[in-house]
């Protein structure tokens, strides 16, 4: 293989546009993060179902925009709702039992994982399908050095909106303060009385929300079948402990490894970029366990 | 406190060597080359999963990434076996490399002429690398949920590389050698009792050598590690270093089972590479019981003859069954079916589950 | 107390052992006994995943398999006997696809085995279909250069699929291509084979890129693509991530009027999971569409909807693939009888050697008369070229004329030439099973 197969030549408007495909994909890892964070962050709470959290979230959006002819726009929090449900009745019945047991929550969530993932391909079979893009977002945005696909605007919009949201209710909020005082000192906040318990489903069905309003979008996006969610796991992971669990470290994270995957993906190529990045990553924390930013020590 | 049965030394060592010894009897009992051969597999997979129960077990790091030493191992196998079937004469090349326009053999390969060579590669460099991925986490002092996920990146990079190594690796074909692993001259067939006694002496040694290591001093501080790193530090032990130890060592074990298990099964894909395959190895130890070995070992067996036996009847719901006793074992046998056992050697002392779910807490 | 314990142990884990291998206490006697015995049923492995990944593709071809032999049973089966399918789920996992594969042959002593859809799984299940002198028919594309004695393929090969399909768009759409692919064995032979037709056909490959398999992202490849302005693509990117292509394709506003996607996949099944609105326009090299317009096609689409296993609503190349491999089978079985006169003396290998040049008429095989090469025992058809159109189903724009002959070894003619007893190469020498 020579150099020059393997080594994209450099032209300045194509790779400034892989800049702004950077944007996008940190946009989409970002949606797919930002529940792992909260739940991880909150809770210390491996969720290894949340890419099926994900997956019931596009699911969702599925049904509702064709047995109900719900618009798309709709779709979103109505899967956030559904999804966010679910979670809250899983906190109830399985999660509450493994607080205190991280790497247990890994495995007994690994095994609702391969529970969900069965049971959509009983009920919607196994080939994929799609969720069809409104025609208000079908259009592009064509500058010379940009182009854009409006869905993919439209995630980077929402993807912003939900980290506001997110941060608007963790620090603006008496119910963010709770749940900041319980990520901190879990027997010091119940002993001011907080109601740890409730703080703690409730966040729990606000992160598996976020994955459900990522599903909604992600189907639109890509495809839908039923192991879809393992697609994003990793990389969610990733971002969230890059990022040192907490909501701008996400952020900040999602948007260097999206650009830095993009970016080795216009000079190589998807797989070899995998394998860089990751490679990165793992030296990354080596060096810096704690991850870019950091707030609560505790949790590690 | 008067040790119950479970805990005595000597009834420990006698369980182990009448289940080994009743393992190797199996090609006695059944004559039949699929039964031996799936025993074989089973058996391989037990390998694996005790290097799950050594590290996470024994040594509180749980590691998604075994499969990266077994994956890594099947490949060295699969090479020293390929390279047997070629002839350095007429046709040195593997077929599938000449259909990827290499005319030549990579010097990756070169080493594996020698069957010898090929088979020390195959232990030793999944062991350096676990080395060495250990040196980077634990010299970092990274723990807990952090090992999972850095082991899971590294497997996941190592995943992509192997399908995108075409050449060399056959990519997501894999490698399939023509001929069954041969030695001294012989052929070992896969499908006969020899290749399942090599695999029931490497699970016996290995199983063995970690059990008798964990009793010794070594075992001990690798277990006060894991019950809490920092006091072991204060008492002066260098924590890294245990740690690299054991997990080295575990990265040894999965490699053997590694090389065992393209014995058996003629065959290596990236899929070995997969998370999937690690987590399985993860809950195998977890149904046994991974605070126990011969508890790994009886999970290994118990879920994958599960999976073969009742799969054919019940292909559909399969999955949704073994995501459910995931889930029960992990709420209510914490420490596996193996618990179950110590229970009742133990009579009523002093394992109550609330007294086990502790202790199982203070592991993660 | 001490041998109490030990007994406890042993007894339990002889009870383990009687639990996980139950009604196998067999003797080691296979060689004497015949493969099918009279009176009872003709046994057929049946090894595709009905869950997991690769179900999306494989549990149709399950289901057409058991289609084809309800037809065979209900027209009196082989030589009066019955067929009974053994239907096994390989879970998507090689792994399972190789122990089962042992299963099937050596515990159930079934006559051959159909499965499989990728290559990865065919090569799982190859040593121990090689090492006992078994069959195996692999119903789809595959990319060729292997030379087994023991496989029999009926799906387009490399060499027969892009043939027509690259001059035809260069002289409809123009010179200039992109290839994307998904990053495996098929896609990467299916392209160097493209790029011969392609220097051929006038044409200029501008790039090349591969995605990981099941990967979703092709935002930077269609940046590439964007600064390369092709006059079309060439696509061999499979699955799920070729749903994720063709949505893509239409979200960055390319058009497939200006620039289409000519695939060696995107079939009737992957253009109801990706909307009709993304498949429309763009072209599929196949030997089969379900809009073929014979009597036996039109036949068969309407008995396979109509019956229990036609839920899924169309028809595709790939289950023609695989409904044919079970009629080149009972051919093959018929005509091993024939020689042997007893059904009791046919052998895996007898099937296997008596089906070169067994042929398949328009009377049972939907996309026309096509029959298997006596060298190599691939597929001899005649590739055809569909448009995507606004429904959903293809419509027919070109096909091939006479029969295109399989050669696994095209574009590797130093390698040698294929023959029913083994690759035989320039040296002289003859290599049996080469992979």
């Amino acid at each position: 293989m020579s150099v020059n197969d393997f080594w994209t030549p450099f032209e300045l408007y194509s790779f400034l546009n892989a800049l702004f495909i950077g944007l996008s994909v940190a946009s989409i890892w970002l949606v797919a993060a930002l529940g792992l964070t909260i739940i991880y962050g909150t809770m210390g709470v491996i969720n290894m179902a949340h890419g099926e959290f994900i997956m019931l979230g596009a699911f969702s959006t599925y049904v509702f925009q064709t047995q109900l002819g719900v618009p798309f726009i709709v779709c979103i929090p109505l899967a956030f709702i559904v999804v966010g449900l679910f979670g809250w009745v899983i906190e109830r019945l399985l999660i509450r039992s493994l607080y205190n047991r991280p790497l247990d929550t890994l495995l007994a969530t690994w095994g609702l994982s391969l529970i969900l993932i069965q049971v959509v391909r009983l009920t919607f079979g196994a080939a994929p399908l799609y969720v069809a893009v409104p025609a208000w977002l079908d259009f592009q945005v064509d500058l010379e050095i940009l182009h854009l696909s409006g869905l993919r605007l439209f995630i980077m919009v929402v993807a912003v909106l939900l980290v506001v949201l997110t941060w608007y209710l963790m620090y603006r909020t008496t119910w963010g303060i709770r749940v900041r005082a319980v990520m901190q000192d879990k027997e010091m906040a119940a002993s001011f009385g907080i109601n740890t318990d409730r703080v703690y489903s409730i966040t729990f069905a606000y992160g598996a929300g976020l994955a459900g309003a990522a599903g909604a979008m992600f189907g639109a996006l890509k495809t839908l079948f039923p192991d879809m969610g393992s697609g994003y796991i990793v990389e969610a992971f990733l971002v969230v402990v890059v990022g040192g669990i907490q909501l701008a470290g996400s952020v900040l994270s999602a948007l260097i490894l999206g650009q830095l995957n993009s970016i080795f993906s216009y000079f190589t190529n998807d797989t070899f970029a995998r394998f860089v990045l990751f490679s990165l990553i793992v030296i990354f924390l080596r060096f810096r366990p704690q991850g870019l930013l950091t707030e609560g020590l505790k949790r590690r | 406190m008067k040790q119950s049965l479970y805990q005595n030394r000597k009834a420990q060592w006698a369980a182990y060597l009448a289940v080994f010894a009743l393992l190797a009897m199996v090609p006695l009992y059944f004559d039949n080359p699929f039964v031996i051969n799936q025993i074989a597999r089973y058996t391989v997979m037990a390998m694996l999963a005790v290097s799950v129960s050594l590290v996470w077990g024994y040594g509180g790091i749980l590691s998604l990434g075994q499969g990266l030493a077994f994956g890594l191992a099947g490949y060295g196998m699969a090479m020293t076996m390929q390279m047997q079937y070629q002839n350095p004469e007429t046709d040195p090349i593997p077929s599938f490399m000449l259909t990827n326009e290499l005319d030549y053999l990579p010097w990756l390969w070169e080493p594996f002429w020698s069957t010898p060579v090929g088979l020390f590669l195959t232990l030793a460099v999944p062991t350096a690398i676990f080395m060495g991925i250990g040196i980077l986490m634990f010299q970092a002092r990274v723990a807990g949920v952090f090992v999972a996920i850095m082991t899971l990146a590294i497997l996941a990079a190592w995943y992509s590389m192997a399908y995108d190594m075409q050449p060399y690796t056959a990519g997501f074909n894999g490698i399939s050698p023509p001929l069954p692993f041969q030695i001294f001259g012989y052929l070992i067939d896969p499908y006969g009792a020899p290749a399942f006694w090599i695999c029931v002496a490497f699970l016996a040694l290995l199983t063995c050598g970690a059990k008798f290591l964990m009793q010794s001093k070594f075992g001990l501080v690798v277990q006060s590690i894991r019950d809490d790193a920092e006091r072991a530090r204060f008492l002066g032990y260098n924590v890294a270093y245990y740690q690299v130890l054991l997990f080295t060592l575990s990265g040894f074990i999965a490699a053997s089972a590694g090389l065992c298990w393209v014995m058996v099964v003629q065959y290596v894909s990236p899929t070995s590479l997969e998370l999937s395959l690690s987590i399985s190895a993860v809950v195998w130890a977890a149904v046994g019981g991974r605070l126990s070995l011969m508890g790994a070992i009886l999970g290994a067996f118990l879920v994958n003859g599960i999976q073969s036996y009742m799969g054919d009847e019940l292909q559909q719901i399969w999955m949704i069954i073994l995501g459910f006793i995931f889930i029960g074992v992990v709420l209510f046998l914490p420490r596996g079916l193996i618990g179950v056992v110590e229970k009742i050697f133990s009579g009523k002392a002093a394992t109550t589950d609330a007294k086990v779910i502790a202790q199982v807490r203070e592991v993660a | 107390m001490k041998i109490t314990r030990r007994n406890l142990i042993r007894s339990a884990s002889v009870a383990a052992a009687a639990v996980a291998a139950p009604s196998i206490i067999r003797p080691n006697e296979a060689r004497a006994e015949p493969w099918i015995t009279k009176g009872g049923t003709i046994k057929v492995g049946v090894l595709f995943s009905q869950s997991g990944a690769l179900a999306v593709v494989e549990n149709d071809s399950a289901q057409v398999v058991q289609y084809a032999i309800d037809e065979i049973n209900a027209n009196g089966g082989v030589a009066g006997m019955k067929v009974e399918p053994i239907i096994i789920d390989a879970k998507s996992d090689i792994k399972v696809y190789s122990e089962k594969i042992s299963q099937l042959i050596l515990r159930d002593r079934v006559i051959c085995t159909f499965g499989g859809y990728t290559s990865a799984s065919r090569r799982a299940v190859a040593p121990i279909v090689m090492a006992r002198d078994h069959l195996f028919y692999y119903p789809t594309c595959y990319e060729g250069r292997e030379c087994t004695q023991n496989i029999i393929n009926t799906g387009p090969l490399a060499n027969q699929h892009s043939q027509d399909l690259i001059p035809f768009m260069v002289k409809n759409f123009g010179p200039k291509v992109y290839f994307v692919g998904s990053n495996y064995i098929w896609p990467k032979e299916s392209n160097k084979n493209a790029k011969v037709w392609l220097e051929r056909a006038g044409g200029e490959l501008l790039g090349e890129e591969y995605v990981p398999l099941g990967g979703s992202e092709f935002a930077p490849i269609f940046n590439k693509i964007r600064q390369a302005k092709p006059d079309f693509i060439f696509s061999t990117v499979v699955g799920d991530s070729d749903i994720a292509l063709h949505k893509q394709f239409l979200q960055e506003g390319f058009k497939a009027d200006k620039m289409p996607i000519a695939a060696l996949t995107t079939g009737e099944i992957e253009v109801r999971a990706m909307g009709p609105e993304a498949g429309a326009g763009h072209f599929l090299s196949a030997p089969y569409f379900q809009t073929l317009d014979t009597p036996t096609n039109q036949k068969f689409v309407e008995n396979y909807l109509k019956s229990k296993y036609g839920g899924g609503g169309v028809t595709h190349y790939n289950m023609e693939e695989t409904y044919l491999s079970v009629y080149v089978w009972k051919a093959g079985l018929e005509k091993a009888l024939a020689q042997a006169g007893d059904i009791e003396a046919v052998t895996p290998r007898m099937i296997r050697d008596a089906s070169g040049g067994i042929e398949l008429g328009d009377d049972i095989s939907p996309e026309g008369k096509v029959w298997i090469d006596p060298d190599n025992f691939n597929i001899w058809l005649k590739p055809k070229i569909g448009q995507c159109q606004a429904d959903g189903q293809f419509k027919i724009v070109q096909a091939s004329e006479k029969h295109v002959a399989p050669d696994p070894f095209s574009i590797y003619p130093d390698r040698g030439v294929c023959k029913a007893d083994g690759l035989h190469t320039p040296d002289g020498t003859v290599q049996k099973n080469v992979l």
